[in-house]
């Protein structure tokens, strides 16, 4: 919206931005048929931002950018959509560029094979809606939080998650609708929200280098925590260990049940149980 | 008649255009839009179904419509905030609506002289692009010859394929008067027939199987000559394929767009050539400035001085480095002196020890760096810290580094004093400025002597091994320095204690506290 808002003022206004080499576009494709899209998303830094529409329009994006270091791109061809910013040149960014924005709307309805790269951004990114029928997600030095409000209505196989030195939330695994999601997080403060409407029993594959994972769980939900680590403290309450696993009580009971593979090096790992909050477990 | 056949037919086209209710006109989808904005300019690029494309730019002063310069305008002015607040509706717009409503946009009343023909330009362009003009299905009939009988609907075919009125000119110049046409439809010369005529095919193909005794012109389709058919004169192909099995062609192929092709081609070289040669005529003398520059290698009047004033240069250079340097250690004399004692005591001392330190830290300083970040980054309030921490680090060892080597200057400013080397009386050790600027004309001595030799020809090996001194000196002494700042904590902690101070000893000889002062001494001596 903060974009959608710049973008209208410098039309309007174009003597208040003289001087200045930011430029803002906002780009859109109409909705032509349902058939899959494999969406590629990249963008650099600043703040970033990714939801659903329902208005026909396959994708919209508005985006803020330095024109001098950076050039949008939307190409749409067979099936394949990329979106986002390129570098010209070889220009080096040092730090984050908090004026860059990208706003990006896609389809509902429409399966999408998802994937998103950015860096050194702040990340708000709300995938509830959206009928994916694969996700990868990779960032850098990000501050990023993902949230899954709605249930995807397709069935995932994976979803796969990369997190570099970060501040990390994801939320809503459960409405991912997928078999498998991995998590493989570098150095930082990760949380991992397993709300959501889960449709079977799935496995979460985390994979931490330094730093602090909570995991959040919706009471009722069965989790089995399988422990691979070095120097990691894990606040295990309300888990039982058996054997060398943790479990909830009700694991064996549970109508949906979510085994956790953790592999941690250094850090602290909690376990926070909640009510759910994005429809039952 | 050939003539008037061919402006029969574009003619037919133009007064289809007039005929509205000739043709059913309905807008264009969009199937992609853009809309951007900046400073210098704003733009719109739709995108249809088709993948045609419209774009239109105001940028830079210029509006541009599809590539062509139309006019142009000045930012801020009635066109430009029209122009803008368009692009602010169509922003939100898409498809049907962003059609409706750039068909109905039209250039403010107020406009005029070069600005309105801007704006009508862009109006009428919008109309065109956006308005799209369907045949109606009767006119989608197969046979269309030439004659009056069905020339509405050749017309209305013409009109669909409008951009090819151009090639299909080309095609017809000069072609035998005796000849049939079929718009929008295949043809096929049988077997057993011969056709003893030319043929004209606009968006269609011509399988010839049989024979042609004239020539045969194909627009926007394909012309496919099989085993055993044959084509007495020419084919003259506009936008069209040619497919040979084994059939004959005697006339000969004539591509009648070679030559815009040719045109675009020699014009494309011709740019290409000229960019090729500019940026080699560029290169070429900057590579002949630089080598210049480098080694002097052309004649010049002042060549014979150029080594006086590089070393002239040279000394004057290290002069100013020692005159920014007394400027930062009078700095540091002011405001951390006690610290410069401290550091210049312990370098005095314990020179050795120093440098091993200082060569340690060195060392560990990108690891401390490094890792001191990722310590900080894994906790949300060690985040800002470690922003701080990226940039300060480098710059606090920088400081160090600097205030070492500042006390090492003034540790050899004053062995130097004492050194009783000839050129060293005007040192006085009393006054803690000269000292330091004696210490570091000392150490930068290698430096300034290698300057003066390059001026002389035939002494470059002890120029060379002057500067390597140089660096030598340099190096121990900011490594000295910078042990002695970490081994005092910035000189914080005194590894040793100072040298003569004559309050404490005067205060020791007379028992009393010098800030006290000796009437209070003696107040107290009577009231024991």
């Amino acid at each position: 919206m903060r974009t959608t808002m710049t973008i209208a003022a410098a039309l309007l206004v174009p003597v208040a931005i003289q001087g200045q080499s930011w430029k803002t576009v906002t780009m859109s494709r109409q909705l032509q048929d349902n058939d899959e899209v494999r969406v590629s998303v990249d963008y650099g830094s600043g703040d970033f931002s990714v939801r659903s529409v329902d208005e026909g329009v396959l994708y919209r994006m508005n985006l803020r950018y330095d024109e001098d270091r950076f050039e949008p791109v939307a190409d749409y061809s067979g099936r394949r959509l990329r979106l986002g910013v390129d570098a010209i040149g070889r220009n080096i960014t040092v730090g984050r560029s908090r004026s860059g924005a990208m706003e990006l709307e896609l389809a509902r309805g429409v399966p999408l094979d998802l994937d998103l790269n950015f860096g050194a951004v702040r990340a708000d990114i709300d995938l509830g809606g959206l009928s994916l029928t694969g996700l990868s997600l990779s960032t850098g030095a990000s501050e990023s939080t993902i949230d899954v409000s709605e249930p995807n209505p397709l069935e995932m196989e994976t979803a796969h998650v990369e997190a570099g030195a970060t501040q990390f939330s994801m939320m809503g695994l459960g409405n991912l609708n997928a078999d498998r999601i991995e998590i493989d997080a570098g150095v930082g403060e990760i949380t991992l929200g397993l709300d959501g409407r889960w449709r079977r029993d799935s496995r979460l594959v985390i994979d931490v280098g330094v730093g602090s994972l909570e995991l959040r769980v919706p009471e009722g939900l069965g989790i089995q925590l399988r422990k691979n680590s070095f120097l990691t403290a894990l606040d295990s309450e309300g888990l039982v260990k058996r054997g060398d696993v943790y479990e909830s009580p009700d694991f064996q009971d549970a109508d949906r049940r979510v085994i956790i593979d953790l592999d941690a090096a250094f850090g602290r790992v909690s376990v926070v149980w909640t009510r759910a909050e994005h429809g039952k477990p | 008649m050939l003539p008037s056949l061919r402006k029969g037919l574009v003619a037919l086209g133009v007064v289809a255009l007039a005929l509205p209710g000739s043709a059913e006109a309905q807008l264009r989808d969009i199937v992609a839009k853009s809309v951007s904005a900046s400073s210098s300019g704003a733009s719109l690029e739709l995108g249809f179904r088709d993948d045609a494309t419209l774009r239109v730019r105001f940028d830079d002063g210029d509006v541009i419509l599809d590539g062509n310069v139309i006019g142009s305008y000045r930012t801020g002015d009635e066109l430009d905030r029209a122009w803008r607040a368009l692009l602010g509706e169509a922003m939100a717009l898409e498809d049907g609506a962003l059609a409706e409503r750039l068909v109905d946009w039209s250039a403010p009343s107020s406009l005029s002289g070069g600005l309105a023909d801007a704006a009508r330009e862009l109006d009428d362009a919008f109309e065109r692009a956006l308005r799209e003009t369907q045949a109606p299905a009767e006119a989608e009939t197969r046979d269309v010859d030439a004659s009056s009988r069905n020339g509405h609907s050749l017309a209305r075919l013409l009109v669909g394929a409008i951009g090819r009125l151009g090639a299909l000119d080309e095609a017809l110049s000069g072609l035998d008067e005796d000849f049939r046409i079929h718009v929008d439809e295949d043809v096929t010369v049988g077997r057993d027939e011969v056709v003893d005529a030319s043929i004209v095919v606009i968006e269609g193909t011509l399988t010839v199987e049989g024979g042609i005794t004239g020539d045969v012109v194909v627009v926007g389709g394909a012309l496919d000559v099989r085993e055993d058919g044959y084509i007495e004169g020419e084919a003259r192909i506009a936008d069209a394929r040619v497919l040979r099995d084994n059939g004959e062609i005697r006339g000969g192929i004539v591509d009648v767009l070679d030559d815009e092709r040719d045109f675009q081609d020699d014009l494309r070289d011709r740019l290409r050539d000229e960019i090729r040669e500019e940026l080699r005529s560029n290169l070429r003398s900057e590579l002949r400035e630089a080598a210049r520059l480098e080694d002097g290698d052309s004649y010049s009047i002042m060549a014979p001085l150029r080594p006086v004033i590089r070393g002239v240069g040279g000394v004057f250079e290290k002069l100013v480095l020692v005159f920014i340097l007394g400027l930062l250690g009078a700095g540091f004399f002011a405001f951390a002196g006690e610290n410069v004692d401290a550091i210049a005591e312990t370098a005095r001392r314990t020179p050795a020890r120093a440098a091993m330190v200082g060569f340690a830290g060195s060392f560990l300083l990108i690891p401390v760096w490094l890792l001191g970040a990722i310590v900080l980054a894994v906790s949300i309030i060690g985040i800002p810290v470690a922003i701080a921490w990226l940039p300060l680090f480098p710059l606090a060892a920088m400081l160090a580094a600097l205030l070492g080597y500042i006390a090492v200057a003034r540790v050899a400013g004053e062995w130097l004093a004492d050194s009783g080397y000839p050129w060293t009386g005007w040192i006085r050790k009393s006054n803690p400025i000269v000292t330091l600027v004696g210490g570091l004309l000392g150490l930068l001595m290698a430096f300034i002597a290698s300057h003066v030799i390059s001026i002389a020809p035939f002494l470059g090996l002890l120029r060379g091994l002057l500067f390597a001194l140089g660096v030598i000196v340099t190096i121990i002494a900011a490594e000295v320095g910078f042990g002695a700042v970490l081994l005092t904590r910035a000189g914080r902690r005194p590894e040793y204690p100072g040298g003569f101070d004559a309050d404490a000893a005067w205060e020791a000889a007379m028992n009393i506290d010098v800030e006290e002062g000796l009437d209070a001494k003696h107040d107290r001596e009577d009231q024991t």
